[in-house]
């Protein structure tokens, strides 16, 4: 028999833990205690000084049309509780002069709530962490330079989060396809070339995200605790993949809140330079698994209703058994594509039917 | 490096907050300072015109408002209209209160970047009479040309003019358009009178617009009246009645409040001769593509 004693509306998922552990009936009254007193320490309301949100913009100063869009976004804002560092990583003396010049035509106020830092060397998460090492804000949201937010990004993840919440808050995101092209007057710009398609899920599947990561790092809003409570970095030894990484053991440890708005826009460029266009295939599988495997080495915390969600991918997975060769190994599956494509659908309702029969009859 | 030229611009409030109004001074006034130390602009003047039926500012709220332009060599006038007059009889009232060589016609929320007057009086240079500014998070998705930036028309959300094409023309056509396509018209009377149009996509200007949560548009019942009025009566004045005939017959069909209150509204035009004169007979500037004025790049 269990005790609920969730005292908190939004608790994290490990405070959630505590809760289930420290509720039981027969509970050693010492150790329910302990952990008592363990959940207060990171429920307490801690005092804070700074602003709702630091937004940390990664730089190399190669794109700086786009970056100029990115902070225009931001001055636009209807919530301008924030503060935005600038991390600008491995910039060329040329590209950081540049960088500057547009930091200095900001205007003043705006202006004055940015700053720079400057990171060499290392992957993309050295720079990261050097933000949160000097972020202020209460939430920490991580936005790169040639992406786009509406007016309401802040406004919304303000809205979700709310002032006593450790949980990560994670808002909609459209794609929409950009081409470089030389402006008129010279400038390295670029041709939007399609509407913004909201093509990511409208809410946060932690077990979808296992698989591959449906938001892009500006959908997020990380609590400060995430890192200086629990103590998480970005790991440095990933190449790429290193949003997918602290989302994934993020959300696995605290939780999300899912942001009822679509907020942002991210840039896909056809023919220029990306983390998808810079970093050989390689390079993204090992980061994959290198991601994949630490989780996969610990223990980990589920939300609630995942159990459910398991039980029914082992029913399919048992039921797909028998088919199982169609599946393992791309090169014998190739040639039939067409064909599975074409008969699929009516293989998942066969398979749905066979499965209620067995219900009615074990039943 | 031209000589600098004067600049007024022009804004038609309603209803909007006095806190968003001076924040996109501040960051117009932070543009306009760049391009005077660019040598492109000299005197200039923020002209607000106040179509609210309750006066956004009053003396109190209005002067950090004239010491942010004001601190930037500029002046500002803030005219109370008393009615809602639309975007096109706003700004043709707020045109004669200066004498300035260019407009930027802005609309009265959008925050422009450090560079968009920069770059927009860069372009209006020669035969150019308007160009647009590119609107940041949503972009309209009117083709323009590589190179050039030529384009159909140009939205007014933020767009620079010549006052001489803007005198040259007479403005806008506000006894046509009240809301929606006055600046469609107004592109195309300055092309008709042999100005171009361009987009300047280093111009870009912050207009909060948003999407649902399904990507899509959401579209009030005012924009759609407004747009569906509008598009007859653009069809109508360049000399389509093959697409004036198209868009009755589908609003009827259509059959919703909004689109059938346009139909009404251009009989009632029709039937009181208060339609405009159908104008560019050969269609040389008047571009109607699907329910566009322009090709669609999406």
């Amino acid at each position: 028999m269990t005790k609920k004693i969730i005292t908190d509306d939004h608790p994290s998922s490990f405070v959630g833990l505590i809760d289930v552990v420290a509720g039981r009936k027969n509970v050693d009254p010492e150790l329910a205690r302990r952990l008592e007193s363990v959940r207060e320490l990171l429920v307490a309301p801690k005092t804070h000084d700074g602003p709702f949100l630091t937004v940390l913009v990664r730089t190399q100063g190669r794109r700086l049309e786009p970056l100029k869009d990115a902070l225009l976004c931001l001055a636009g804002q209807t919530v301008q509780d924030f503060e935005v560092i600038l991390l600008e990583h491995n910039a060329e003396r040329e590209a950081a002069r540049e960088v500057r010049t547009i930091v200095e035509r900001l205007e003043p106020e705006f202006g004055s709530r940015v700053r720079i830092l400057e990171v060499k060397g290392g992957t993309r998460s050295k720079p990261l962490n050097a933000g949160v090492h000097e972020a202020r804000g209460r939430y920490i949201a991580i936005y790169d330079d040639d992406d786009l937010v509406f007016a309401n990004w802040v406004e919304q993840f303000l809205a979700t989060a709310g002032t006593d919440g450790d949980r990560l808050a994670r808002a909609v995101v459209a794609n929409q396809k950009v081409v470089p092209e030389v402006w008129p007057q010279g400038q390295a710009g670029f041709r939007t070339g399609s509407w913004p398609n909201a093509e990511y899920p409208k809410s946060f599947d932690l077990l979808q995200h296992m698989l591959v990561n449906y938001s892009p790092f500006m959908s997020w809003a990380f609590p400060r605790a995430l890192f200086f409570t629990y103590g998480m970095r970005f790991d440095e030894n990933l190449t790429v993949a290193e949003d997918w990484d602290v989302i994934l053991r993020g959300s696995l440890l605290l939780g999300v809140d899912d942001v009822p708005a679509l907020t942002a826009i991210y840039r896909r460029w056809e023919g220029g330079e990306s983390s998808y266009t810079s970093h050989d295939t390689e390079s993204w599988r090992a980061s994959e698994q290198a991601v994949i495997d630490r989780i996969n080495e610990h223990v980990i915390m589920m939300p609630p209703e995942s159990f459910n969600a398991m039980r029914r991918m082992v029913l399919y997975n048992t039921a797909l058994d028998s088919y199982r060769f169609f599946f393992d190994g791309t090169s014998l599956r190739r040639p039939f594509n067409w064909a599975w494509d074409a008969v699929r659908p009516g293989f998942r309702v066969a398979v749905r039917v066979r499965n209620r029969i067995r219900r009615m009859r074990a039943g | 490096m031209a000589d600098a030229r004067t600049l007024a611009v022009q804004s038609v409030l309603y209803g909007n907050s006095a806190e968003d109004i001076e924040r996109a001074a501040r960051a117009l006034a932070n543009s306009v300072r760049w391009a005077r130390a660019d040598g492109l602009i000299s005197d200039w003047t923020l002209q607000l015109g106040d179509c609210s039926p309750a006066a956004v500012f009053t003396d109190e709220t209005l002067a950090p408002l004239r010491e942010v332009v004001e601190a930037q060599g500029g002046t500002l006038g803030y005219t109370v209209f008393g009615a809602n007059l639309g975007s096109a009889a706003g700004h043709n009232a707020l045109a004669p209160l200066s004498s300035t060589q260019l407009m930027l016609i802005l609309n009265p929320d959008a925050q422009v970047a450090p560079d968009t007057i920069t770059a927009l009086a860069r372009v209006v240079t020669g035969d150019v009479g308007l160009a647009e500014s590119r609107q940041v998070p949503l972009e309209h998705p009117k083709y323009f040309e590589p190179g050039t930036g030529a384009t159909s028309w140009a939205s007014t959300a933020c767009a620079m003019t010549v006052r001489e094409g803007f005198d040259t023309v007479g403005g806008f056509d506000s006894a046509t358009f009240f809301l929606y396509c006055d600046d469609v018209d107004y592109s195309w009377q300055l092309r008709l009178h042999g100005y171009r149009v361009v987009f300047e996509p280093a111009a870009a200007v912050f207009h909060d617009k948003r999407l649902t949560i399904t990507g899509d548009w959401p579209a009030g019942a005012a924009e759609i009246y407004y747009s569906a009025e509008a598009a007859i009566l653009l069809a109508h004045k360049y000399s389509r009645p093959d697409i004036v005939k198209s868009l009755v017959a589908r609003y009827t069909k259509d059959g919703s409040e909004a689109v059938l209150k346009a139909v009404a509204e251009y009989r009632r035009r029709k039937a009181a001769g208060e339609l405009p004169t159908p104008v560019d007979p050969d269609h040389k500037v008047a571009e109607f593509v699907k329910d566009n004025y322009a090709v669609h790049r999406f």
